[in-house]
């Protein structure tokens, strides 16, 4: 069960949740897992309209959707999402697109609907359950600029998470082990911090 | 040229629920979850090979849609039949995807689609479930198939 703690807990049980994919069987298997993660309510649509009309009708906590629809374009859909700021309550809520083999200029237009996380597919309900608590302690604000509205997408890089070796080949290994250079100086150090002075 | 960009931190409602007393653990939500899945195990991969035999018959067609068509059955084949562990079976409704997107608005040669679709048929053949050698060796010819259409 890697990335997730098996003993943190969890409480969907007021959570609304819609889900949205073209494919009537990749539906019925996120509703699976959803009601398995105990989800209140788990509502399903297959099309642009039919999503359209839930998110006028109702309030959401969560958005899983495949945006490649087929009476229309998903993405398109997540956009208007967050431009709809006119008192619409689910205009900011966490929204996470799910996709299965995507052309390359659906990763563009996936990187500014202003959804939260992208999973690709095939689903398995770890990742899933990962990425639902991702998005839940996701610090990142949101941003209005020129036409995007969502998520900061610039990541602070703050090293690999705890009691991990990391994926990057430059991710430090823990433990660091022992300097293989002599430590800096004050002066350095200083100069790091302040580089207006100049050592002479 | 200035941009005015506005930030804001939206209600963090989700947490807040995540976070009440109660629910379940993680590994109670997956176990759950797998179960739930499990259920409907048959209906879906029943399903799977309707989709292959829709790819089939569209394989063999003339119909002038049938790209984006079959490129979204592939596309549901790769997510279904991977989400039930079916890994040969994914990869190749996956490859034919990718041959689909790289020949958008036409078509690929119709054999590269046929032996696509064969390898999916043969991968659903019974005697296979349960011989990986043998799905391998299937998904290893699809391999050096697709490399002799993609070759410049």
């Amino acid at each position: 069960m890697s990335g997730v703690d098996p003993n943190a807990r969890i409480n969907l049980s007021k959570a609304n949740v819609l889900l949205v994919d073209g494919s009537q069987h990749s539906l019925d298997m996120l509703v699976q897992i959803m009601k398995g993660f105990g989800a209140a309510e788990v509502h399903r649509a297959q099309g642009v309209g039919e999503t359209e009309r839930l998110l006028k009708s109702k309030s959401f906590d969560l958005i899983v959707i495949d945006p490649n629809l087929a009476d229309g374009d998903g993405y398109a859909l997540v956009r208007d999402l967050r431009h709809s700021t006119n008192g619409s309550p689910n205009a900011f809520i966490p929204v996470i697109l799910v996709s299965g083999h995507a052309r390359a200029s659906d990763v563009a237009k996936a990187r500014d609907t202003g959804a939260n996380y992208f999973v690709a597919k095939p689903i398995t309900p770890n990742v899933l359950l990962q990425r639902i608590m991702f998005v839940s302690r996701d610090k990142r604000p949101f941003v209005e600029v020129g036409a995007y509205v969502g998520p900061d997408r610039r990541f602070k890089f703050e090293g690999p998470p705890p009691g991990s070796d990391g994926r990057r080949n430059n991710d430090l290994k823990s433990p660091l082990g022992t300097a293989d250079e002599p430590n800096m100086s004050q002066n350095e150090i200083d100069m790091m911090i302040k580089p207006q002075r100049v050592l002479l | 040229m200035s941009v005015v960009v506005r930030k804001f931190e939206p209600d963090a409602k989700l947490k807040k629920m995540l976070d009440q007393p109660g629910g379940v653990t993680a590994e109670q939500a997956l176990a759950r979850a797998k179960q739930g899945l499990e259920s409907i195990r048959e209906d879906c991969l029943g399903a799977t090979d309707e989709k292959v035999a829709s790819l089939q018959a569209l394989a063999g067609g003339n119909e002038l849609t049938r790209g984006a068509k079959m490129y979204r059955l592939s596309n549901e084949v790769f997510a279904e039949a991977g989400a039930f562990g079916l890994g040969e079976l994914s990869a190749v409704a996956h490859s034919l995807c990718s041959l689909l997107a790289a020949h958008e608005g036409s078509m690929p040669p119709r054999a590269a689609v046929a032996v696509h679709v064969e390898a999916m048929r043969a991968l659903r053949r019974p005697e296979l479930a349960g011989d990986k050698t043998a799905r391998m060796a299937v998904l290893q010819g699809l391999r050096g198939v697709v490399q002799k259409f993609t070759a410049p």
